[in-house]
């Protein structure tokens, strides 16, 4: 207990040295490019966090990346490379969508039944490229990178054809949900809204999700089909079971965005969330605390690097390069010290 | 409508258009290949693309020659992958991440240096294009001629570099040994081949071609460098590569078939037709996933796709 209390540490002061020297690179790339670091993160930071109405951004972007990032964690716990997590964010959102914009019903029942609606189109985006696996030893990589594709333009296919709105001057995104069906705000000034509720249950039910039985099975695919197959762990079952529950909080994702934020469908709606999940759920080593901060850091470097690039001549590319050599930096770093190759490591030490 | 679309004039765009398109996926696609059959599965194609577009708009732009512009591009798409090769083959990082870290840093980067180079311009800077070599006679084939022989010479390479990937795999000694480092590399270390070098090598020319293809699309294609001048074709190319189970021929085909899609959208778009070409440019993805259907039951993937090599691991 103890020992693990000290590695969580050690992996958080890792993580935010990590951080620095991205910044720090970040701060020689705003120099050459001829302003002030100093002024360039002060702006972002500012733009990040400088007011209730800038965190509020902050938080509906934490919104959709948490949730795809848990998501994320627990198929890359079972060693399972999902990256669909925008296809199937997009999907969850186009299923959410249809009773609130055809149906007609009462709020208090499209709530509940679109979030469903959204948990089971993302849950069934990410299940078909498990069964695919399981059916056929389908590559997920692969299979789920190729039903982005086809949910991206599945999504442009009904926004520019059968769903336009009519009204909407032939811009590509579908009518306005009504407004009783939006979720609510906590102030009309500002844009964080009722999602974050959602966000919160989920989050805490991942604090309690790797302590399940099923948390544990999962666990035990990602050291090995064999050290899973001698536990009694039925592989494909479970690795199926991660696939949906990966996917349904992705589609999750789109509900939110879709209810909370945009109201409608448009094309373009995940703008590329699934990518910088992706990253959360590493940098915050695959740990929902972990992730939630992971979250908050990227979700405000997001914010403020808008900002930063309105308020300054600051080009916002230095923030992608931020985002890309955290990541970089930290899988060099997990692959010397920590996570995956681990079991390779012990072998190594048994090996000498 | 479709009086319209059943035209000659309107077939030989296409088919032209769809050779011209196939191009900047054929070629990172033949890179792959090497990539690819030795155990590596490289997601930062895309990255390593806008590099090379980047690279090879600056310096032809710069130089004023469109041939040290395509070797810019080629340069620094090897450099760059000379990241991907450090983590994947040294660190022994897992790919997907890296790939996708790669895509991100890349882009991000790609966009750095033009504003540096170029700063904020009201109107892009553009370079005059390679010119259409019109092949002397069989140019002048009605028809034919006009959809294959009137293409930039980067075009044509690209389709020659079918034959020469396709020879070095499977004819000499060095495709031998990429193919051995991806199906076993134990046995290929225990055959005194360096796993290591090999699986560096077959990264660093992935990144060679995706460069070349990165240059394409800046110095041959758009004659200007954007944000999202590769636009997925990075993506395809890798999928390409699946589907056409790691044969340079296969590959061309795939690169075809991606390349028609697309030729056929734009096309359409530019007569003014609204189809539902969204699901048609969903068709080759759909295709992908069916090719690996049937490529994985026959189990024609390298052995130790994805999987770090060490001498201590048993």
């Amino acid at each position: 207990m103890n020992s693990k209390i000290i590695n969580s540490i050690k992996q958080f002061v890792i993580a935010v040295l990590t951080i620095i020297l991205a910044l720090a690179v970040g701060a020689i790339l705003v120099w050459i490019s001829g302003n002030d670091p100093a002024e360039a993160y002060t702006t972002l930071f500012r733009g990040a966090l400088g007011s209730k109405a800038r965190i509020s951004e902050v938080l509906v972007k934490m919104i959709p990346l948490t949730l795809m990032a848990l998501g994320m964690s627990i198929a890359y716990k079972a060693q399972l490379w999902n990256i669909g997590a925008n296809g199937q964010l997009t999907i969850g959102a186009i299923l959410a969508i249809l009773p609130g914009i055809y149906l007609g019903l009462p709020t208090v029942i499209l709530l509940p039944l679109s979030l469903i609606l959204s948990i089971v189109g993302g849950a069934l985006w990410c299940g078909l490229a498990a069964w695919l696996k399981n059916r056929f030893n389908a590559n997920e990589v692969i299979t789920t990178l190729m039903l982005n594709y086809i949910a991206t333009y599945f999504l442009a296919f009904l926004v520019y054809g059968p769903m336009m709105d009519p009204d909407g001057g032939g811009f590509p995104q579908s009518k306005v949900l009504p407004e009783a069906y939006h979720l609510p705000l906590f102030s009309a000034q500002m844009r964080i809204h009722g999602g974050i509720v959602v966000a919160i249950i989920v989050i805490i039910m991942m604090f309690f999700f790797w302590r399940t039985k099923l948390g544990v099975k999962i666990d035990l695919i990602g050291q090995g089909d064999k050290i899973a197959t001698y536990a009694g762990v039925n592989v494909k079952k479970t690795v199926m079971v991660a696939m949906l529950i990966s996917g349904a909080l992705c589609g999750l994702a789109g509900w939110n965005e879709v209810y909370g934020v945009q109201y409608r469908l448009l094309e373009g709606l995940s703008s590329g969330y699934g990518d910088i999940a992706t990253i959360i759920a590493l940098l915050g080593g695959l740990n929902p605390l972990g992730i939630v901060i992971a979250s908050f850091f990227f979700s405000a470097l997001l914010v403020g690097g808008a900002t930063m690039q309105r308020m300054t001549e600051v080009p916002y590319s230095v923030v992608d390069i931020i985002q890309g050599l955290v990541i970089v930096f930290v899988i060099a770093r997990t692959a010397i010290h920590f996570g995956w190759p681990q079991k390779l490591l012990r072998k190594e030490k048994k090996d000498a | 409508m479709l009086s319209s679309i059943f035209t000659v004039g309107f077939l030989v765009s296409l088919l032209a258009g769809t050779i011209r398109l196939a191009t900047p996926i054929l070629l990172p696609a033949l890179g792959q290949i090497y990539t690819q059959r030795a155990g590596i599965l490289n997601l930062g194609v895309e990255g390593t693309m806008t590099i090379g577009a980047v690279a090879g708009f600056s310096a032809a732009y710069k130089t004023g020659n469109l041939w040290l512009g395509l070797l810019a591009g080629m340069f620094f798409g090897m450099l760059w992958s000379l990241i991907m090769a450090w983590l994947s083959v040294t660190m022994r990082a897992n790919q997907v991440i890296a790939g996708i870290a790669l895509n991100i840093l890349g882009a991000g980067t790609a966009v750095y240096v033009y504003r540096i180079i170029f700063g904020v311009q009201s109107l892009p800077p553009q370079v005059t294009p390679f010119a259409a070599v019109n092949i002397p006679l069989l140019s002048k084939i009605p028809i034919i001629g006009q959809i294959f022989f009137q293409h930039n010479i980067l075009v044509y390479l690209s389709y020659v570099m079918v034959f020469v990937t396709w020879f070095i795999l499977e004819k000499t000694t060095f495709g031998l040994k990429i193919r051995a480092v991806g199906e076993h590399p134990r046995a290929a270390d225990s055959k005194g081949i360096s796993v290591a070098g090999v699986r560096y090598a077959a990264v660093l020319i992935g990144g060679l071609y995706a460069g070349a293809a990165g240059a394409f699309m800046s110095i041959a294609y758009m004659n200007l460098f954007t944000e999202s001048i590769v636009s997925g074709r990075g993506f395809i190319a890798v999928s390409v590569v699946i589907f056409a189970r790691f044969m340079p021929v296969r590959a061309m085909w795939g690169a075809l078939l991606f390349g028609f899609a697309s030729a056929l959208q734009m096309r359409l778009q530019a007569l003014g037709i609204d189809m539902a070409n969204q699901l048609m440019l969903m068709l080759p993805y759909v295709m992908t996933i069916a090719a690996l259907i049937f490529a994985s039951k026959k189990a024609e993937f390298p052995s130790a796709y994805t999987i770090p090599y060490s001498r201590l691991e048993r």
